[in-house]
């Protein structure tokens, strides 16, 4: 059984050799080469080169693409700061005032350079691996992505108070997700990854997000393969039952402090639940935290066929001591699911 | 019924409401009976994770608007003498996340504290000019990202230039400190709040650290 076949098990509920797992590990690729960070975020073959130093390390079931949503936001224009051993961020808005949504053009996945970045690490594994492992692209959902341009303020005020500008930029917004994501499969990607940080109960009300389930509707549906909703570092209940009804969505990573056996009572027993150690918390933790952390996750889904051991939250530090990450991979390999 | 208002979305509905009790009793009556009780229960639900940011900003937009309407009435300026201590508050260079400090400015003012707040981006030069001006015995300065947050030092290099380190204290905020509190003293803060509604605990202490120094 290889890792796609492993993955394409747990979506259908039948039995694997042992526990398919993944661990977001884009930025670790550049601290397991030791390349530089700006270069790693730039560079797709050197990215890829850190990936296959990952893989050949890890060996996860499901390799993902580069996870960098500050480098989406570039695409519309946004302007980024770059750090050692950490992933770029946006400096500052584009969006100051909301006459400027009309201004904000979707990007050209040919001439985008921020676009072509992902484009090519993602054929980059797909050449490689296609038919072995499970590819996940990582892509902002279009309800967040008015975030990283505007702000969160801004787009709390937007949201709340002025519909017609949330309808221009969601207009925008969706264009883009389904142009980009789709050009994600087609370069080689299994299923898409929607982090939906903003698009959550920790941040928006129930009545705002009722607001945009439409927008998220008719994006999703326009997508050509799978969708897994991704915590984002938020938690996801008790939104989760409107995302489980959304087009296409086959799967949910959880966050850490969230309980599967809630999950499951909400959306039942066939979606893919994910989850659900904290990525960027392993920095901290000693091996001995690390495992024990691991094999509560896995007794707590032994009996569960539809689930995948993940990190949640953001890309693994990286200055996580290699141990750690080894230690988690063992426990799984050596967890005795059947 | 305001805290149902301000759950609904409804901001105009409940900055109408409360303009109209006020016509009926006084902007104090209600600001201190009403307005100031609905914010720390909806700040202890959002400390809590029962509510949404987005509840918090338009309870903040709600509050806003109405000390503004206070601010114009010079009876509610007369009965108003609670005073806790002066605070420049802002986003240091570079930081453009206005948000949480908007709700420390919020929740500080209804707590007794004069804030001065200077809004986003501002540099450690200001800050301290600002302090100096004001006399204020606080500056606090809020970053969102680690990028930004490591600007603060300057602040404190600043602090250090004019003597003023332990005559004015520095706190610090903002959703990276939450992640990396060790960053707190690494950029030479002297004490972080979790959230907004912790600023005015957190002000008080560092007022008495400041007095028992001198």
């Amino acid at each position: 059984m290889n890792s796609l076949e492993r993955i394409l098990a747990a979506v259908s509920g039948d039995d694997t050799d042992y526990q398919p797992f993944t661990l977001l590990l884009s930025l670790y690729g550049a601290s397991l080469i030791k390349s530089d960070t700006t270069a790693h975020y730039r560079d797709a073959a050197l990215w890829y080169k850190g990936q296959r130093a990952v893989i050949d390390t890890f060996d996860p079931d499901i390799v993902i693409t580069p996870f960098s949503f500050p480098i989406e936001a570039e695409a519309f224009g946004s302007e980024l700061v770059f750090l050692d051993h950490y992933g770029p961020n946006v400096k500052k808005p584009i969006i100051t005032e909301l006459s400027q949504i009309d201004q904000l053009t979707v990007p050209d996945l040919e001439l985008s350079p921020s676009i072509q970045f992902f484009l090519k690490c993602t054929n980059f594994l797909s050449d490689d691996f296609r038919g072995n492992k499970a590819i996940a692209s990582p892509i902002h959902s279009p309800a967040d992505i008015p975030a990283l341009l505007m702000g969160i303020e801004m787009w709390i005020d937007t949201l709340l108070f002025h519909p017609k500008e949330v309808e221009k930029i969601m207009e925008k917004t969706v264009e883009h997700f389904v142009q980009f994501g789709n050009e994600l499969i087609e370069s080689g990607a299994t299923f898409l990854v929607v982090p939906v940080n903003f698009t959550t109960p920790m941040i928006i009300t129930e009545k705002i997000f009722n607001h945009l389930l439409p927008y998220l509707a008719n994006a999703f549906r326009q997508i050509k393969g799978p969708i897994v909703i991704h915590n984002g570092g938020s938690k996801l209940m008790p939104f989760i039952h409107y995302f489980a009804k959304l087009p296409n969505v086959i799967a949910f990573v959880l966050e850490p402090t969230e309980s599967f056996d809630e999950a499951r009572q909400i959306i039942g027993d066939q979606v893919v639940l994910m989850g659900n150690i904290d990525g960027p918390g392993l920095l901290n933790y000693t091996k001995e935290k690390a495992q024990e952390i691991t094999l509560k996750i896995l007794n707590n889904r032994k009996a569960d066929k539809h689930f995948i051991f993940a990190t949640s939250n953001a890309d693994i530090p990286y200055d996580t001591p290699i141990e750690t990450i080894q230690t988690v991979v063992d426990t799984i390999r050596n967890f005795n699911k059947y | 019924m305001i805290a149902h208002l301000i759950n609904e979305g409804e901001k105009d509905s409940a900055v109408q409401l409360l303009l109209e009790w006020s016509t009926e009793t006084s902007f104090k009556e209600v600001i201190f009976n009403v307005l100031e009780p609905v914010l720390t229960e909806l700040g202890q639900l959002w400390m809590r994770g029962k509510i949404s940011l987005a509840h918090g900003y338009i309870s903040g937009k709600v509050a806003e608007e109405f000390y503004l309407m206070a601010a114009r009435d010079q009876e509610f300026n007369l009965s108003r003498n609670q005073h806790q201590g002066t605070v420049v508050l802002g986003n240091i260079e570079d930081d453009f996340h206005p948000l949480g400090r908007r709700l420390v400015n919020i929740y500080a003012r209804s707590a007794g504290w004069k804030i001065i707040d200077l809004g986003t981006d501002i540099p450690a030069e200001h800050f301290i000019e600002k302090a100096i001006e004001n006399k204020a015995d606080i500056i606090a300065v809020s970053a969102m990202m680690f990028t930004t947050a490591k600007n603060i030092i300057k602040v404190r290099q600043e602090l250090d230039k004019n003597s003023l380190s332990g005559k004015v204290m520095l706190a610090v905020g903002g959703a990276v400190f939450k992640l990396r509190p060790e960053l707190v003293t690494e950029i030479g803060g002297d004490g972080t709040a979790d959230t907004a509604i912790g600023a005015s605990d957190l002000f008080e202490t560092l007022l008495k650290q400041k007095m028992s120094d001198f």
